[in-house]
């Protein structure tokens, strides 16, 4: 007897499960052990559901960290690139949830701390340049204020991907996507190669921070990100 | 005002604080453990300056003037109330001190470890049972006012509530343990990380099988000790004691909270059990020589230089249509064209118009004590043109309203045609006698 509860592609698309989990794969949601029901459902309906988004041009990742999302592997396919402002927030919690000390609370911490760890890592200024490389520094304060704004933004877009929940009081619930900002030095080999790799297979790209959408402009498209 | 703000304002006036400094705590400390195996109730004055010097001697070796430093800290711990003179002799003698409530509270807070575990819990649960099962015995049997007092009563307020406080505080030395539980897997996983797994784990399945048992005895006890306690209570109600009513419902609350104490620490333990687990096979089972840590490290400081970004998927945005304006479309505001070249007309006025000012004619109008507004208009409309007609109800409005006999009283007031295509708003007027 089968421990999958599917036989056919017909019953993974007839499960409830199967349109909340599509259309969250499709939004580029990542899905992990914490959406439970969505996790086990991809869990068994892999072996049909591998195939289907191959033929529409999606690459279905399992990570060994436990989660799944879609890579479009077709330039047909719409698909997003994590901004600047993500990519640094996204690698800094990255590194807090490699911390033991965040298991003290099972992975809750402090927005304050991810905005510490920012400032230690990378400097006041390169962090501006980062969020905002066009901008010239004019004043500190509002300088100041637009990075708060940019990472307050990223927290949004990547909580809507599944990377962390944003849970009341100013605290953060970091989740195992995150572990996926850390792919590129998952292997012992050089970085870059890595990093090649990853762009190889589509699910990372070369950012030119010179031609990055200014936050001054880069607009209230907050909404769209929403979940 | 409330207890709490007099209480508040009381210590505020009275300026309350309390400093403790290391050594004068360890030295209540050592007092305590003093009077526990001597089992004295009081100290004299002597014992108190040995027992200081003892503590001193490892809290500041350094430390000259040991009995003046003494005499200092029993007067300062006099001042703050932890330590009570109780020989009322003043001056004449040496005294005899005790520790008050609040030294003993400060003290227990620092050593007693009063964990709840299985034995204790089952011990007290069972204890309680017993107790619960007299007092409705007694509830059956009591038959006077006095009777319910002594016997139900006042067993449900002291040693019920006093039993259940004891779970209560084994519940929070419990709740301590873990938070130090937490505290110590995180520590162990910084020093030790790959080495640690398997001491984490083993701390993390005690305190789960602790934690499940613990909500097991308190589910299965918590209904017992209720089911006894809503006879109690009906018993109480039957017999119209209402005191002994109240104290069995307030005893079944506390229950309530001791019973969901259990679920809900079994609940959080069983996510940061599930955390933690993850957290070993994902982080450090595959990183065992945490490199994965710095080379991140390495990867952020350095991301400005080769920046990159993670892709993914993208829901399709559909496109929203407009919606259909409907509202119609409105004209240009148009007059109709005047020919400029007609010739002028000239129009002379009425011979009894020219002849008297307007002010002159509504004055006589207003002699004939007419009722209303409408009244004075239409006399006097018929000897104005029509294209000045408009206008000249204006100017007799203000002379009627300038005399003073509108009545102001009505707010709603209707509108009375004068002319063929003139409305206007109706005022009363008044011929009675003004108030001043």
């Amino acid at each position: 007897m089968s421990l999958n509860p599917y036989s056919r592609l017909e019953e993974v698309i007839q499960d409830d499960l199967f349109p909340p989990t599509d259309l969250a794969l499709r939004a580029g949601r990542h899905i992990d052990q914490d959406d439970l029901d969505a996790y086990t459902f991809l869990v068994d309906a892999l072996p049909w559901l591998d195939p289907l988004y191959r033929r529409y041009g999606f690459d279905l990742i399992r990570s060994p960290d436990g989660y799944f999302f879609l890579v479009p592997q077709s330039d047909k396919l719409p698909r997003r690139t994590l901004s600047a402002a993500d990519m640094l927030v996204g690698q800094a919690l990255a590194l807090m949830l490699l911390d033991p000390m965040s298991i003290q609370a099972a992975g809750v911490v402090p927005r304050a701390q991810l905005m510490e760890l920012l400032d230690k890592l990378l400097g006041a200024d390169n962090l501006i340049f980062a969020v905002n490389p066009r901008r010239k520094r004019r004043d500190e304060k509002v300088d100041h204020e637009l990075v708060r704004k940019e990472i307050d933004r990223a927290l949004r877009h990547l909580a809507s991907l599944g990377f962390i929940d944003v849970v009341q009081d100013g605290q953060l619930r970091l989740r195992a996507p995150l572990l996926r900002f850390a792919d590129p030095v998952r292997d012992l080999g050089a970085p870059a190669d890595s990093l090649a790799k990853l762009i190889g297979r589509g699910q990372a790209t070369l950012l030119d921070l010179d031609t990055e959408d200014s936050p001054d402009h880069a607009s209230d498209d907050e909404e769209d990100d929403q979940p | 005002m409330t207890d709490v703000q007099r209480i508040i304002r009381t210590l505020t006036r009275q300026q309350a604080a309390l400093h403790l400094e290391t050594t004068d705590l360890c030295f209540l400390i050592a007092l305590h453990v003093r009077a526990e195996r001597a089992a004295l109730a009081s100290f004299e004055e002597e014992l108190l300056y040995d027992v200081y010097e003892q503590v001193c001697a490892t809290t500041e070796p350094e430390a000259q003037q040991l009995r003046k430093r003494a005499t200092h800290a029993i007067q300062r711990l006099r001042e703050q109330r932890l330590l009570a003179r109780v020989d009322g002799s003043g001056f004449v003698r040496a005294g005899e001190y005790a520790m008050t409530r609040l030294a003993w509270a400060i003290v227990e807070q620092h050593i007693e470890e009063q964990v709840l575990t299985r034995e204790s819990l089952t011990l007290l649960t069972h204890t309680l049972a017993l107790q619960l099962e007299d007092i409705r015995n007694a509830a059956l049997t009591a038959r006077k006012p006095e009777e319910w007092k002594t016997r139900v009563v006042n067993p449900l307020r002291v040693t019920v509530s006093d039993l259940i406080g004891g779970i209560e505080r084994r519940q929070r030395g419990l709740d301590a343990q873990q938070e130090d539980l937490r505290h110590e897997i995180a520590h162990l996983l910084q020093r030790d990380w790959f080495e640690a797994i398997e001491a984490c784990e083993q701390l993390l399945q005690l305190t789960a099988r602790t934690l499940q048992e613990l909500n097991e005895v308190l589910m299965r006890d918590a209904a017992r000790l209720q089911a006894t306690l809503h006879d109690i209570a009906q018993r109480a109600f039957e017999r119209q004691a209402a005191e002994a009513e109240e104290t069995s419902n307030r005893v079944a609350d506390h229950i309530d909270r001791v019973a969901a104490w259990g679920t809900a620490r079994l609940q959080a333990w069983s996510e940061y059990f599930i955390f933690v687990q993850r957290y070993l096979r994902a982080v450090v089972r595959l990183d065992p020589h945490r490199a994965l840590s710095q080379r991140l490290r390495d990867q952020l400081a350095g991301w400005t230089q080769l920046p990159f970004a993670l892709v993914t998927a993208e829901q399709p945005r559909l496109p929203a249509m407009r919606a259909l304006d409907t509202r119609p479309e409105r004209p240009p505001v148009q007059r109709p064209a005047q020919d400029l070249e007609a010739v002028m007309q000239e129009i002379a006025p009425p011979e009894d118009a020219r002849a008297l000012p307007l002010e002159t004619r509504v004055s006589n109008a207003l002699q004939t004590r007419p009722e209303a507004l409408s009244s004075v208009l239409k006399t006097l409309l018929d000897a104005v043109p029509d294209q000045d007609r408009y206008r000249t109800v204006g100017r007799i409005a203000a002379l009627v309203a300038a005399s003073g006999r509108v009545d102001t009283s009505v707010i709603d007031k209707p509108w009375t045609p004068v002319a063929d295509d003139l409305e206007v708003e109706e005022w009363t007027v008044r011929w009675d006698e003004l108030k001043p």
